[in-house]
């Protein structure tokens, strides 16, 4: 428990903890003090001008927030008339040389600079020189587009290449108001976290490539969600949006932060594969090449798994534990030999010592957990023996088509309940649409063993069922993931006490696991 | 009026050769340096009233207390050498025509302040008086008055001669870190000051050139030397440097405390060409200007400028008789203060430049009253909202000849201040 200091703000008595400095120690409890440079996880740099408060008695009487810890008995000045017009000041010489780009920036809506000049300001622009002129649409690579009319010079991209990934891509160049964030000659951004200074910047100086004039900010709905591109499991928010007529779709992909797992940050890849969400989704119910409808594709398998005597059940390592739990009850219910053999989403050597994970695989550990088998061999003998073979959303050719198993795959009767139309399905007799995972809920264990629920975000228009859903129509007895929660407690020692409504938001951390290697 | 305390070897030819310096005295108050404890040496520094000289006036044995005791970490002391105050040129005396007596207060301020690595931060400019110095400081090494064992002493004590590049933000104290750690001439914000976190995280006292050769007197005559010129509250003397329209401009060397107009019409000649005084800069171009009238009542020290809402600062006296056009000096003046802007704060970095837009519309016959009156604004709305004094080094002159000399403004707006 932090030590508890009790200070003044705006003459009201307020408890924060002690040594914070003074912006977070009060957004804490719901007061705004506005800047732009001071970043949690960059430092304060103290340049913006933004956050200086009054202190009362205080030498000095003004301080910028960023760079003041909150004392015992101190004084804030919030709402006097002297700060707030320091506010409006701050603001008008921001504002002086800031081109009028709102209708054609992406930053539009969820702009710092918009959001204070609305709260702070409201003033009449007073200027009647002509503004300084500086270059614009700048690609500084990465996907990364830089507008230096519209940069407040805050630092914060700048202080992310050196501190965050080390890679000192951007500086600021020049004096006086010809400073300008720039690259050097031919050098441009060159790293996996690059987009993050997207999301930091915190006017439309940064805007990325992939999102460029796609959607205005005020139609996104923004879910909370995990990204499933590796077992790191950043959290992101997933922002889509319907659009009249049309289907649910993602347009992006933002960090979100969890101090337990990637600080405020997330890779490159990651926050792209909302593409992959998007795009190649599986929304036909196929039986041996006819389109039929969901509902004759279930019974198809139904038929099929009635009269099977060896049938064999493949769960993906990317599914929830709930999801996991389901098929192996389903699998019981068959007498299925029930494997999660998922060697093809190991990328030994793709990953770092940040937030890229070797593993591809979201919740590997959950088949650990669940101790479903994962070996390759056993699924092979298997594969060849079984009279069908029920794949729940697997990519066995995930990083490259193994010949082996192509060949037995081809053989064997194959159904796959897939989210994907990709290669490893094409060969399937049956195949049937399931929902991919910014479309259901559920709770996945990461590479540090941090346990974490998510909820389902995205609504398309088809609703396709998820796995759990699935078995449930196959005749399984799990009615919703939740359903599996009674049974999971009670056969995984390590899961005993774990309510998933009660996971808190930044997750949690397993008995056994290690000191988690977090990114910050 | 003139004395020659600092100015004493400035006449007397290549006396910055170690020979000439040393027949002149030169080092002659080591032996009683080392005699003494560190402590005593900044008693007498602080009993001398010693003030620095750099513009702010912060007494310099005063400073020298806030050193922390008992740290771990080493003390450096860095001159700064970086004059770039418009108007002010006397730091490059001492460089050119006494560099052992800089370098021999650098030696008893690290011997007070327990320091054995100091740094010499010269303006990138001062390209022939760094090599003056230069091979000043390697003659002392030489002889031995630095290096591993100063004046054969257990004490080692570097010098290292640091070039700046052209910027004078970096003559304020943290940029001028900042600049010597390589990084971007951008100042720090103060808390944490540089005697506790400075110089490489570590205590570090900045002092100017000439308060650092003003310790030789001190140390060898006494604190009651010293404290006889000049006034109670500004003690000592100080090299003037006295520029404009007068008709012998230069460097002289005064007590403090004199009145000003007496030293314009006896040292410096008076007002060139039989021409009407109009205004007094009395400390470099950032100290407000004074009228006519103030000036008559104004005396050289730290105080009467306080009391005339000025500043003593760098004693860069600028002459300016009444064909002078404020207007135009305003615009040099905010001119080069946006120029020299680093550019990391807001009010500055936009600020400057928007002053500076404003008063060439004026000029070009464009302004209105209420231009002048936003100009005010802003030295209001900039000033002391920043992250180092540049600006209000800036705001603060401007200011006063707006208020002073409004008259001259308004005779460039255009007439209809109901355009806007």
């Amino acid at each position: 428990m932090a030590e508890m200091v009790k200070l003044f703000v705006n003459g009201q008595e307020v408890e924060v903890e002690a040594g914070k400095n003074l912006i977070d120690a009060l957004a804490v409890i719901g007061i705004e003090i506005p800047h732009f440079c001071y970043h949690p996880a960059l430092g304060a740099d103290g340049n913006c001008r933004m956050c200086l408060v009054g202190i009362e008695d205080g030498r000095p009487p003004l301080v910028p927030a960023c760079k003041t810890p909150a004392l015992e008995g101190m004084k804030v000045q919030l709402d006097t008339d002297y700060i707030k017009k320091i506010q409006r000041d701050m603001l008008e010489f921001e504002l002086i040389n800031h081109p009028v780009d709102c209708p054609i920036c992406d930053q539009a809506g969820e702009c710092d600079l918009q959001d204070y000049y609305m709260t702070y300001s409201l003033g009449d622009s007073r200027m009647r020189v002509p503004q300084v002129t500086k270059g614009k649409k700048m690609d500084f690579g990465c996907g990364v587009v830089h507008d230096q009319e519209r940069c407040v010079l805050c630092g914060r991209c700048v202080r992310f290449t050196r501190q965050i990934t080390k890679t000192g891509e951007l500086g600021i160049v020049n004096r006086t108001d010809a400073a300008r964030v720039n690259i050097f000659p031919g050098r441009p951004l060159d790293n996996r976290y690059a987009l993050n200074i997207v999301d930091i910047c915190p006017v439309g100086a940064m805007t990325s490539k992939d999102f460029r004039f796609k959607q205005r900010a005020w139609f996104l709905k923004r879910d909370d969600g995990v990204c499933h591109g590796c077992s790191k499991g950043c959290n992101i928010y997933i922002d889509h949006h319907r659009e009249k007529h049309k289907d649910d779709v993602i347009y992006r992909f933002r960090a979100r932060k969890n101090l337990l797992v990637n600080g405020y940050f997330i890779c490159d890849e990651g926050r792209l594969s909302y593409h992959q969400e998007n795009e190649q989704r599986q929304t036909q119910t196929i039986v041996d090449g006819t389109a039929v409808s969901f509902e004759d594709g279930i019974k198809a398998i139904l038929d099929r798994l009635e009269r099977a005597k060896k049938p064999l059940m493949l769960v993906s390592p990317d599914s929830t534990l709930g999801q996991m739990w389901a098929v192996k009850r389903l699998a019981t219910l068959y007498g299925a030999h029930l494997s999660g053999y998922s060697d093809a989403y190991l990328k030994p050597g793709s990953g770092d010592d940040y937030l890229i994970n070797d593993d591809k695989a979201a919740n590997r550990k959950g088949l650990d957990l669940l101790e479903i088998d994962t070996d390759k061999e056993i699924l092979m003998a298997a594969l060849d023996r079984c009279d069908l073979f029920i794949n729940f959303n697997n990519d066995l050719f995930f990083t490259d088509i193994n010949d082996d198993l192509k060949l037995l795959l081809n053989s064997a009767d194959c159904v796959s309940v897939c989210s994907h139309d990709l290669p490893v399905h094409r060969s399937a007799s049956i195949i049937v649409p399931t929902a991919s995972y910014s479309e259901y809920g559920g709770v996945i264990v990461n590479e540090d063993g941090v346990l974490q629920r998510f909820r389902k975000a995205v609504c398309k228009n088809d609703n396709r069922p998820d796995i759990v859903e699935i078995t449930r129509l196959l005749g399984g007895a799990i009615t919703t993931w939740i359903r599996s929660w009674p049974g999971i407690r009670q056969s995984v020692p390590l899961l005993s006490d774990v309510q998933p409504e009660e996971i808190p938001a930044e997750g949690l951390k397993l008995a056994d696991s290690e000191d988690s290697h977090v990114g910050t | 009026m003139e004395v020659k305390i600092l100015s004493e070897k400035f006449d007397i030819k290549d006396a910055h050769l170690l020979k000439v310096a040393k027949k002149h005295g030169a080092y002659k108050t080591l032996d009683k340096l080392f005699s003494v404890d560190p402590s005593d040496v900044i008693e007498v520094v602080k009993n001398s009233g010693l003030r620095g000289r750099g513009g702010a006036g912060f007494p310099a044995g005063v400073k020298w207390s806030f050193l922390p005791k008992d740290l771990d970490k080493p003390v450096y002391l860095t001159v700064n050498s970086d004059e770039s105050e418009p108007a002010t040129f006397k730091d490059r005396y001492i460089l050119v025509r006494d560099p052992h007596m800089l370098i021999e207060g650098i030696i008893i301020c690290c011997y007070a302040i327990g320091c054995h690595d100091s740094y010499i931060y010269i303006r990138g400019e001062y390209t022939s008086q760094v090599k003056i110095l230069q091979a000043a400081i390697d003659e002392a090494y030489e002889a031995g008055y630095l290096g591993e064992t100063v004046a054969g002493r257990d004490f080692r004590l570097e010098v290292t001669v640091h070039r700046g590049a052209g910027a004078y933000v970096c003559g304020e104290e943290t940029a001028l870190l900042e600049s010597i750690e390589g990084k971007k001439g951008q100042p720090r914000s103060k808390p944490p000051f540089p005697a506790v976190v400075g110089l490489y995280d570590s205590p570090t006292i900045i002092n100017n050139v000439q308060s650092i050769a003003s310790l030789p007197f001190i140390l060898d005559k006494g604190a009651d030397a010293y404290k006889a010129y000049g006034t109670e509250k500004s003690a000592g003397t100080h090299l003037f440097g006295i520029s404009g329209h007068v008709e012998k401009p230069g460097m002289y060397e005064l007590p403090l405390g004199l009145p000003l107009m007496e030293v314009l019409e006896k040292v410096a000649g008076g007002v060139w060409k039989g021409r009407a005084l109009k205004g007094v800069i009395p400390g470099g171009s950032s100290t407000p200007v004074l009228t006519v009238e103030e000036a008559k009542t104004v005396t050289l020290d730290y105080e009467s400028m306080a009391e005339h809402k000025t500043m003593f600062g760098s004693g860069g006296i600028v002459v300016l008789d009444e064909t002078v056009d404020m207007v135009k000096l305003v615009e040099n003046l905010i001119y080069f203060y946006h120029h020299e802007s680093c550019g990391q704060c807001t009010p500055c970095r936009e600020g400057l430049g928007w002053m500076l837009k404003i008063v060439k519309k004026l000029l070009a016959g464009e302004g209105t009253l209420a231009d002048i009156d936003l100009l005010v604004e802003l030295c209001d709305n900039i000033e002391m909202k920043t992250v180092c004094v540049l600006s209000a080094a800036c705001t603060m002159p401007v200011r006063s000849y707006l208020n002073k000399f409004r008259s001259e403004f308004e005779a460039y707006a255009v007439d209809d201040a109901s355009t806007e």
